[in-house]
């Protein structure tokens, strides 16, 4: 079952090619979305979270066109969302914060306060619920981030790099509940750890250069670092290194016989 | 640990989160406290006996209020406002009428006493003018350095004031204008309009 399809995906900032006629399909599950710094990862992230317009090209999600405003606003009820970065007010607790998310996406007013207890108590902040957000530390605030994208239980989760700044207990336990809620969203995760990708993910995308570089399983790709001459500390970061360096040979060849 | 707060439904309402998100409770004290520095001043420079007095009373309070105004604006999580459901224009034009016709109502106060010039039209003139620009320059510079260009404005035509009185002011010096009606407020209502329409379509330009 596909819940996003994205055909021909153009993105551009002035002169930069951010994303270069993409074409993707996510379904149920867990996506890592991999690729080295400026390959486009946080670009389709925005366009897929419906808070960047792409240059062309089209996003189907949840059976919603996101280009038109009805289909767009029925997606947001369903749509979660951790930026790389993302502000708080400072006066704000954290149950104010992840309400305040709550009533943005429209939820019944009735059913927020039991929601955001819920939420904030699966990132294990539940203790913390009454505490102002400045007062946390940056992993705490971090998490804060994670409830709110998740407060509204969403059919489609983008977190863009949501292990920064966790401690490693922490990513474990982060690990878990991508597992459990990739058991019925569509969740894609922009990262740059690879351990990440391998431990949680049940499909891979790789991007370079705003085009597609590889797709697979974790699996396959760590079957890819065994194999092929990549270099890493593991198979899975021999099998990213290798599939990054045939993209870029394989484009380099397609340039020249362009020319 | 005991929580600071309970789960008070009041505090979790998403109208009263969203005053609070942009400082409403604060920005509406600091009008307040404008429109008391400006009775005391218009009182303090016996501005009844020469309505020429009003002039630094009917322009700087519009540009604090403008300020204030502007500075509201600000959101610290454009990010994520922007995967809200609902289109953000109905919310940014009733923050920017509410504050403006709050500014509107209580500076005139300020020069109730008089009536023919630098009056309460002239202030209620100056104060959409003001916050026109002001709203403007939020959508261009963000919200938070949005008082800039007004204060630029402001004193440009505060310190070029002598050169600029007597006979027929020029449409751009409508701050100093000291009748009512005319070009003056032909230019003011045009900035609110220009400026408020920019911020209720675009919204403030997102800053750290």
């Amino acid at each position: 079952m596909t819940t996003i399809q994205v055909a021909g995906l153009h993105v551009r900032h002035r002169k930069t090619v951010a994303l270069d006629s993409l074409d993707l399909d996510f379904g149920p599950g867990v996506h890592g979305l991999l690729g080295p710094n400026g390959a486009g990862k946080t670009s389709l992230i925005r366009v897929l979270a419906t808070v960047a317009a792409p240059t062309g090209g089209r996003v189907e999600m949840l059976g919603e066109d996101i280009g038109d405003p009805r289909g767009r606003a029925a997606v947001r009820r369903r749509l979660g969302y951790l930026p790389q970065e993302f502000g708080y007010y400072p006066g704000f607790t954290v149950r104010e914060f992840v309400a305040y998310m709550a009533w943005l996406k429209e939820m019944p007013a009735a059913d927020t306060p039991a929601a955001v207890e819920r939420a904030v108590a699966r990132v294990g902040l539940a203790d913390r619920i009454d505490a102002k957000i400045k007062t946390l530390s940056g992993g705490m605030v971090r998490r804060v981030g994670i409830a709110q994208a998740i407060v509204n239980e969403p059919k489609v989760l983008f977190l863009d790099e949501p292990t920064a700044g966790l401690d490693p207990e922490q990513r474990v336990e982060f690990r878990e509940m991508l597992r459990e809620l990739g058991a019925t969203a569509t969740v894609l995760v922009s990262t740059h750890l690879v351990e990440d990708v391998a431990a949680a993910c049940t499909e891979v995308t790789l991007i370079a250069a705003g085009r597609l570089a590889y797709r697979g399983t974790p699996d396959s790709l760590t079957a890819l670092g065994t194999t092929a001459d990549g270099i890493g500390d593991n198979p899975i970061e021999r099998g990213y290194t290798a599939a990054l360096r045939a993209h870029r040979e394989s484009a380099a060849v397609r340039e020249v016989a362009a020319r | 640990m005991r929580p600071e707060r309970g789960a008070d439904p009041v505090t979790t309402a998403g109208p009263v989160l969203y005053a609070r998100s942009r400082a409403l409770p604060q920005t509406i004290t600091a009008l307040a406290v404008t429109t008391l520095l400006a009775i005391w001043a218009a009182h303090a420079l016996d501005s009844y006996l020469d309505p020429d007095r009003q002039v630094p009373v009917v322009a700087l309070a519009p540009l604090f209020a403008s300020a204030v105004i502007g500075t509201s604006l600000h959101t610290a999580s454009d990010e994520l406002d922007r995967t809200a459901v609902r289109p953000w224009w109905r919310r940014r034009l009733l923050h920017l009428l509410t504050l403006t016709a709050l500014a509107t109502a209580l500076l005139p106060l300020a020069v109730l006493t008089s009536t023919q010039t630098f009056g309460p039209p002239a202030m209620i003139r100056n104060v959409l003018g003001c916050t026109g620009l002001t709203a403007a320059a939020a959508v261009v510079l963000g919200a938070r350095l949005s008082w800039l260009p007004v204060f630029g404005y402001v004193s440009a035509m505060y310190l070029g004031i002598a050169g600029l009185r007597g006979g027929a002011l020029p449409a751009w010096a409508w701050l100093l204008e000291p009748r009512t009606g005319g070009t003056a407020w032909t230019t003011a209502a045009t900035l609110f309009l220009l400026g408020g329409t920019a911020y209720v379509i675009r919204g403030a330009r997102p800053t750290p």
